[in-house]
């Protein structure tokens, strides 16, 4: 369903057989204290707070890598690391091979623009705008026109069951519907990786059960890392780390 | 970047400000509404600025004298206890007998105490001129008109005509009207031996001094004030003959008469509000601090407005959205905003002046005390505009660094 070089003609299968065999993400050595440089605690505040410790790891194309792990373990943290939303105190984050700590905000924004799509827990659509807007929203930075913009989500509105509900406002679909409005809105870009950080934390388990289908015909051409508290959806991982305390507890 | 994707962002960036904009009709019309009261607190005071101006001038320009001479500068609110100009009608003489002068008259300023009986009676300012022209608008009766050369000729010493036109409100005070008796005198006692009738019945001279005023015919009241040996006035104003320079004519007769202060009508309007630094400070203080506190205001609005919509400024800055892409959704809603609140400010600035010039009027004796020329207009309306976007602009450029995606964890 989501074959990236049926979405776009550019993409030829021998650069899909070269994705396939390259790695999408790689962290290495990533530390993250926040209060040091990270943002979230004031400067005037003597604690820091270690939420990643020397973690390391590959996601391959056409993977999907599990985040697993209680509250506060550094699973958002890592996501947020390999979309470029922070940069590490220590360590490397390795996006398609460019170095994303060596980047400029500016940059990692570019970055994230080209090759990074993001699914939230709470899907963070925009209510003023419809379902298909939204999923043609990533596409006004790139400057394409409004028809071929609103051509490309109607395609992925359609690839994720909601060609009906494309002129819907947020507020009028229900929680499954969003998240599948979310992901297409990921996809609009045709990133190289997904990020989703509890994609079905806000779903009932039928409903999450689509959600998951969709991400695992994600995963078939590029990387998806999903970070979950959820078995059943750590279920279509390859593979799941498991974190605790900000260290990679354990990997099966 | 090409012209044609800018054009697409653009267009992009206006759609999505304006979805925003309808997503919260509350929301919006109130922020429309708080940029509309600080523009016309603008326009508002603004106008007051420039009818407190333009009265002075107003009220020279009704004189209808060229050249106006004092001893000193002369506050003419000041309630007329200044009469510094001895020989006032000689001056006037001289003056009248220059080639590039029409015509010369005194004009004196005293406060007398008035009342419908001599032991019933108030202080108030009164005028004394050679005539009431057609401007007085006389609410009843009619004025006066002093015989031809009364202006240059040497007072008399006892009043000859006995009549007065009194302030509408001074005449509700006293509870007289046309064609009653009233007593008027520079001391109570002078008072009981002067018996004027009232003739007319208008405010002209009020709006110019600020406050209910007597007109009185020059030679009178200089008779009532004692002053008709000395012949002092306030003022000798002079009309310059039509071929003649005004700045000329007035340096010249400067040259004459050094112990005077010789101004052209617009130099006495300048001194006069020279003399009025304080207020005038007070004035441009008040203004500036509406305009301060409106741009201030309107800050606070669109950093509200943003900080609002935080969480899904975070949501388009992490699908890729630049800073400046998000400034510009927030910059255009600042726009539109300060667009609307502008058109209305200016629309409501007429109906706001016309409501205080009634109060002006109804309370303080000021008609037409706030003045709103085009200018106030198109400054209010451009202050709304750019102040909004701007200050719009860079809430949203600040709100694109802060748009990080903690918010989208709340």
């Amino acid at each position: 369903m989501f074959n990236r070089s049926a979405q776009d003609s550019r993409s030829s299968a021998i650069e899909a057989d070269s994705r396939e065999s390259t790695t999408a993400v790689r962290l290495e050595g990533v530390t993250h204290q926040y209060g040091s440089g990270g943002g979230r605690l004031r400067s005037s505040d003597e604690r820091t707070v270690t939420a990643l410790r020397d973690v390391s790891f590959d996601v391959p194309m056409g993977s999907i890598l599990g985040l697993e792990g209680p509250s506060g373990s550094g699973k958002s943290t890592i996501l947020h690391a390999v979309a470029g939303l922070l940069v590490p105190t220590d360590g490397n984050v390795l996006l398609c091979g460019t170095d994303l700590t060596a980047l400029s905000d500016a940059e990692r924004t570019r970055m994230r623009r080209r090759h990074i799509g993001i699914v939230f827990q709470r899907f963070h659509l925009l209510p003023s705008l419809s379902a298909r807007a939204n999923v043609a929203l990533p596409l006004v930075q790139a400057g394409i026109s409004r028809s071929d913009r609103r051509a490309r989500a109607t395609a992925l509105l359609e690839a994720v069951g909601l060609g009906d509900r494309s002129t819907h406002l947020p507020g009028e679909l229900s929680g499954g519907e969003r998240q599948r409005v979310a992901i297409a809105r990921a996809l609009s870009t045709d990133p190289d990786v997904i990020v989703a950080d509890e994609p079905t934390g806000e779903l009932d388990t039928a409903t999450g059960a689509d959600v998951l289908e969709l991400l695992t015909d994600i995963g078939r051409d590029r990387a998806v890392v999903v970070a979950s508290h959820d078995a059943t959806t750590l279920s279509v991982a390859d593979r799941v780390i498991t974190l605790r305390d900000g260290q990679v507890d354990d990997v099966r | 970047m090409s012209v044609r994707r800018a054009v697409v962002r653009l267009r992009a960036v206006v759609g999505l400000a304006l979805a925003q904009l309808r997503r919260s009709p509350g929301r919006t019309a109130l922020t429309v509404l708080a940029v509309t009261l600080a523009v016309l607190s603008v326009t508002v005071l603004a106008s007051l600025g420039v009818g407190v101006v333009e009265k002075g001038e107003q009220g020279l320009d009704n004189a209808d004298r060229d050249i106006w001479i004092s001893r000193s500068p002369v506050d003419p609110a000041a309630s007329g206890t200044e009469n510094p100009i001895v020989g006032a009608h000689g001056v006037a003489a001289d003056l009248t007998a220059r080639d590039d002068i029409s015509s010369a008259s005194p004009i004196a300023m005293y406060d007398v105490y008035v009342g419908s009986s001599p032991s019933d009676l108030e202080r108030r300012p009164a005028v004394g001129v050679p005539e009431t022209h057609d401007r007085f608008d006389f609410q009843a009766g009619h004025g006066f008109d002093l015989t031809e050369g009364a202006a240059t000729s040497p007072p008399p010493d006892d009043p000859q005509r006995r009549e007065l036109v009194l302030d509408p409100r001074v005449a509700d005070a006293l509870g007289v009207g046309v064609g009653d008796t009233v007593y008027i005198g520079t001391s109570r006692q002078t008072a009981t031996a002067n018996e004027f009738t009232v003739i007319g019945i208008s405010d002209y001279y009020s709006q110019y001094m600020g406050s209910p005023t007597l007109t009185v015919p020059l030679g009178d009241l200089q008779a009532v004030a004692g002053t008709s040996g000395t012949d002092r006035a306030t003022f000798v104003t002079a009309d310059v003959a039509d071929d003649a320079d005004h700045d000329a004519v007035a340096a010249d007769i400067g040259e004459e008469y050094p112990e005077y202060d010789v101004r052209t009508s617009d130099s006495q309007v300048q001194s006069m509000l020279g003399e009025r630094t304080a207020v005038l400070a007070s004035g441009a203080t008040l203004v500036g601090l509406a305009v301060l506190g409106g741009i201030i205001l309107t800050a606070n609005l669109f950093a509200l407005v943003a900080h609002q919509q935080r969480a899904e400024l975070a949501a388009l800055r992490a699908v890729g959205l630049s800073r400046g892409l998000l400034a510009g959704t927030i910059g255009t809603q600042g726009l539109v905003i300060g667009l609307l609140g502008g058109v209305l400010a200016v629309a409501a600035t007429p109906l706001a002046v016309i409501g205080l010039n009634r109060f002006s009027a109804s309370v303080f004796g000021f008609e037409r005390l706030l003045r709103t020329p085009p200018e106030i207009y198109a400054g209010g309306f451009a202050l709304a505009l750019v102040a909004g976007t701007i200050v719009a602009l860079v809430a949203g450029w600040r709100a694109g660094r802060y748009a990080r995606i903690d918010h989208l964890e709340a």
